[in-house]
């Protein structure tokens, strides 16, 4: 039996107006990811990685072209619709932890369980930072943690509703070598664990080879990386 | 689950001291509300009991005619307090001689407020049937009889009158009074159809009640009755009331905008800060309407906690003050309910109204900008925020103030303040635009960071400035009215007069007083005349208007007349000059309007059966209240001093010297003396009360303009954090970088405290010609005082905000954006 699509886009566009006029950011980007797939978006700064990442993770709207996330048609529903299905189906680790300052590490991974009614979020949340490692600071405070700790609380919170997709931007960007490996591991260990389709933004290459399949956006055109085990994703194909 | 949540976040945050700012905001303008409304309320119900008993009761009917009796049965069933009395003229015989006194005849009751004052202490009671209490003077004049004929009548006197509670202040009232019972009037048979008799009907309670009477008896009443008040002008401390009054409303107008003002800048911080909270919830999914309800939760209980701080505040801001009061006003008890529902009422208004644009911006803010951090979603344009603050601001002074041309005047002059300030402090800001960006020079730097960041600036100069504006205004105020009834009052008022000073006394009474050190006004003569003729023309008496006749109408009584070679102290020519030579007259500027007067108009009098014709020279206005002989008519010499007078003066007497009156009674007989002491006195509380009211309004005023302040300078923190990073990174010094941030605030706190002297004084006109008719000024020494104590306050202000950012290292600034 063919492998069901996560994100199925098709002839994507995104154009915005500036002062100097229409910019092209996404220029009829085509892709499918499958389901339980992992993928990484490479590309230099300001290529529409984030832009693309957006518009899949129904935070945004494209300028024309279709987006398919789990079966549904992202391009036909309003701002509410789009709600409710990130609810249902999908999760989000940020390169800037995007953690609540004033709760603590246990309410924020509740925070989205809560959000979708889950009944019994405390438990669930308890286990999942348990499942991080981080089951003696549960009353602590972001502050209060170091950044691998924020983002492990953050990848914890990813997990709790048990998402089809999980978008991970730049997730460990913004930690040192070591809190970084750690924070991957974990990532790639829960992602295999509940068998959710990642799609992570990233400009680390070691990060970017962990996972199955490495796409290259340049200047808003989305190619296949043709990556090996020794070398860098750098000789391409169109995306399909 | 939303509520959970709200719950959650409203007690972490307030744990952690986020919500700080804004609770203090509301908890100020509930404070200030509640405190001030249950302080004023007090001080007013206070001073409108002291005050009544200048007219010994609430309200009176005044009538020449008795007033229908179903008047009087309204009264009844309202539940009122009333008392009737008649007061006339008459002769009365004793000792073989002749005199006229004035006769009060009441009814049981009387006074309903206040005391009769006898020599021996306070009165209890009234007259037995059959006798009278007299007036000192009256003793002197018949020979201390033990009887007096009053028409068909005798009377035994029995106690002598210091003081009668509304004998009011009519140093002209030459005739004695004498007191009797209301039911022995008809056995005089003085009273006879057309004989001139006024009717007092006095009523007191509670004030709701005797304004829905008002409400249904003043319509009903004719041209020559008048309903007179506390306030009617008839009592001499109207006008302090009035004025006190007119003050205690705009000032708590005023601390009610800079409090909501605080509640505005403080809910826009409160929003911002939760952008990426409600970006995050969004991405996981949150429907609007969940974040709706979140947020209102939210800001609702952070409004109750204020509502609740507020309310307590204030009541116990109430009881402190209280404390301080003399006993006899705080014995006056105040209801607790309208000030505790003003102060819910302003919390929620205030919070919800300035927190509705903030909160629309913040449930708009795109999900997307978990990935983009500059979103900020739908700019709604600022003039729905301005106009649902100005929306709400209106409404909280309604519900103050129940005037509708009040608040609405408080809200154009913030409105044009705002509009104003924003446009000069904008022009200002972007004066500065040719001053490069030299990181080696704090001052430029600092003018950099100024014009770097103009839009918020202009911002936070409004805030600056009103904060300022209505600081100086508060101020200027208070200190105006209170110099001005300094002036009226001044610790060596008049406490005694004297009439009927004989022409050959007025040189050994001078002599008297400076013997004496005494302080007393000059000398006035007297004449007693009636002005019948203007420009000809023979005058009508009202009356004789009333019943259809076209005539031009005059004043229907005798007026007191002097002359005199200069202008009395307390008056002012506002037209022609004060040059009287030949025949002319100086005319008060009231009566002269009544009476529709030209300079250069001639009028007739009536004086000992000759007639006088002059001509009108000036106008003046006259300070009624002040303690000294004053006069509608003032002649030249050459006009009224070949007629026969009698002179008047008035003179302070400090307690040290009460012996000498003795004397004075002993070494001029015939002078009558009349003590106003007592009167002084009661005035003087009053005024002390007042002046209170007018600096606990000022300390709130203080505090509501700190934290508009404070919550000013917090505004804007996070680029200022973002521009130091740079300026660290790029190798600016500490030193530099405090030089150039103090520098930075300085000269917003200069520019504001510059406008702020500007609109100040602008508002102050109006206010001053408006509201308060009080003399206008300039006050130079501000335009130098309020830019540098603007520069000072605000510099300090930013800088403390500041200190954290300023010790941190380049690294820590840089981590802490990210």
């Amino acid at each position: 039996m063919a492998q069901q699509k996560a994100i199925t886009v098709n002839n994507l566009i995104k154009k915005v107006t500036t002062q100097e006029g229409e910019l092209t950011i996404l220029n009829g980007i085509s892709m499918d990811v499958k389901s339980g797939e992992s993928v990484a978006i490479l590309g230099p700064s300001g290529s529409g990685k984030s832009t693309l990442l957006g518009l899949l993770a129904a935070l945004d709207s494209p300028s024309s072209g279709e987006i398919y996330l789990d079966g549904s048609a992202l391009h036909g529903l309003d701002e509410e619709g789009k709600a409710a299905l990130r609810k249902q189906k999908v999760s989000f680790i940020f390169q800037s932890f995007m953690l609540v300052d004033t709760l603590s590490a246990l309410e924020n991974v509740m925070l989205p369980a809560e959000l979708a009614g889950i009944a019994n979020a405390k438990q669930k949340a308890e286990a999942m930072l348990d499942r991080v490692g981080l089951s003696h600071r549960l009353t602590h405070l972001p502050n209060q943690l170091s950044g691998g700790e924020q983002q492990r609380v953050a990848i914890a919170r990813a997990f709790i509703c048990e998402p089809k997709v999980l978008f991970a931007d730049e997730p460990t960007g913004n930690l040192d070598g070591a809190n970084s490996q750690r924070v991957a591991d974990m990532l790639f260990e829960l992602n295999r664990e509940s068998d959710t389709t990642l799609v992570l933004v990233t400009h680390d290459l070691q990060l970017a080879k962990r996972c199955q399949r490495q796409l290259m956006m340049n200047s808003g055109v989305l190619t296949e990386a043709l990556a090996t085990e020794n070398s860098d994703p750098v000789d391409a194909k169109e995306a399909s | 689950m939303e509520a959970r949540l709200a719950w959650r976040l409203f007690k972490r945050e307030l744990s952690q001291g986020q919500l700080l700012l804004i609770i203090l905001a509301i908890t100020l303008a509930v404070m200030s509300v509640t405190g001030l409304a249950r302080v004023s309320d007090r001080l007013q119900i206070a001073i409108n009991g002291q005050a009544s008993k200048f007219i010994a009761a609430d309200r009176i009917i005044n009538s020449p005619v008795e007033i229908d009796p179903q008047i009087l049965v309204q009264a009844k069933e309202l539940g009122l307090q009333q008392v009737s009395s008649m007061q006339f003229n008459s002769m009365a015989y004793a000792n073989d001689e002749f005199q006229l006194i004035t006769v009060r005849a009441v009814a049981q009751g009387y006074p309903l407020k206040g005391t009769i004052e006898l020599d021996t202490g306070p009165a209890r009671g009234l007259p037995e049937l059959g006798s009278i209490w007299y007036e000192t003077r009256l003793g002197g004049i018949l020979s201390y009889p033990e009887s007096l004929e009053l028409g068909n009548s005798e009377f035994t006197l029995t106690r002598e009158i210091a003081r009668l509670p509304d004998a009011g202040f009519n140093p002209f009232a030459s005739s004695p009074v004498v007191l009797m019972r209301i039911e022995d009037v008809a056995k005089t048979g003085i009273i006879q159809p057309g004989s001139r008799v006024t009717y007092l009907y006095q009523f007191a309670g509670d004030s709701a009640v005797l304004k829905q009477f008002e409400n249904q008896v003043k319509p009903l009443l004719n041209n020559s009755q008048r309903w007179v008040d506390v306030q009617s002008g008839d009592s001499p401390i109207a006008e302090a009331v009035k004025r006190a009054e007119r003050f205690l409303l705009l000032a708590s107008l005023l601390g009610i905008a800079l409090a909501c003002a605080a509640i505005g800048i403080a809910a826009q911080r409160y929003c911002q800060r939760h952008f990426d909270v409600v970006a995050m919830l969004k991405t996981f999914g949150a429907s609007r309407k969940q974040i709706r309800i979140l947020f209102g939760l939210h800001l609702l209980l952070v409004t109750l906690l204020g509502v609740v701080f507020g309310i307590i505040a204030g009541l116990a801001l109430d009881a402190v003050i209280t404390s301080y009061l003399p006993e006899s006003i705080a014995a006056y008890g105040a209801p607790l309910a309208r000030p505790v529902l003003l102060g819910v009422a302003t919390g929620l208004i205030s919070a919800f109204m300035f927190s509705a644009y903030p909160l629309l911006r913040l449930l708009a803010i795109p999900p997307l900008r978990v990935l983009q951090r500059q979103l900020e979603g739908l700019q709604f344009g600022m003039w729905l925020h301005l106009l649902l603050s100005l929306a709400a601001m209106a409404l909280l002074g309604y519900l103050y103030s129940n005037s509708i041309a009040l608040t609405m005047t408080v809200v154009a002059g913030v409105l044009l303040l705002g509009v104003l300030l924003s446009l000069f402090g904008f022009a200002l800001i972007r004066a500065g635009h040719s001053v490069g960006m030299k990181t080696t020079n704090p001052f430029q730097l600092a003018l950099a960071g100024l014009r770097r960041r103009a839009r918020q600036n202009a911002i936070q100069l409004v805030g600056f400035s009103a904060a300022l504006v209505l600081l100086l205004t508060i101020i200027a105020l208070r200190q105006d009215l209170l110099n001005e009834w300094q002036k009226q009052l001044p610790e060596q008022s008049p406490n005694y007069f004297l009439v009927n000073i004989a022409p050959d006394e007025a040189a050994p009474l001078n002599d008297y007083f400076a013997k004496h050190d005494v302080k007393a006004t000059d000398i006035y003569p007297v004449i007693r005349g009636r002005l019948t003729q203007i420009n000809g023309e023979t005058l009508i008496s009202s009356e004789q208007s009333r019943n259809g006749d076209p005539g031009r109408v005059g004043i229907s009584r005798e007026l007191n007349l002097t002359w005199r070679n200069s202008l009395p102290e307390n008056n002012e020519i506002v037209a022609g000059e004060f040059n009287l030579d030949d025949y002319d007259v100086s005319v008060e500027s009231e009566v002269a309007e009544r009476l529709e007067l030209q300079l250069g108009d001639t009028l007739t009098y009536m004086i000992d059966n000759q007639e006088l014709t002059v001509t009108v020279k000036s106008f003046r206005a006259v300070h009624w209240e002040t303690l000294q002989p004053n006069f509608f008519m003032i002649f030249s010499e050459k006009a009224l001093a070949p007629f026969a007078y009698t002179s008047m003066a008035s003179f302070h007497l400090p307690e040290s010297k009460r012996h000498l009156i003795i004397e004075l009674i002993q070494d001029f007989p015939t002078v009558s003396i009349i003590d106003v002491g007592a009167m002084v006195a009661q005035l003087r509380q009053i005024i002390d009360q007042v002046s209170l009211s007018l600096t606990l309004v000022l300390v709130l005023v203080l505090a509501a303009s700190s934290l508009v302040l404070v919550a000013q300078t917090e505004a804007g923190m996070a680029t200022r954090q973002r521009e130091l990073a740079v300026l660290r990174t790029f190798g600016a010094s500490g030193s530099l970088l405090r030089w150039s941030t103090g520098l930075e605030f300085a000269l917003l706190g200069a520019i504001a405290g510059f406008m702020a002297v500007v609109v100040a004084e602008f508002t102050l006109y109006l206010l001053k010609t408006q509201v308060f008719e009080l003399n206008v000024y300039m006050h130079w020494p501000w335009w130098a005082l309020a830019p540098i104590a603007g520069a000072i306050i605000v510099a300090a202000l930013g800088t403390w905000r500041c200190r954290a950012l300023l010790q941190q290292s380049c690294s820590q600034l840089l981590k802490a954006r990210a």
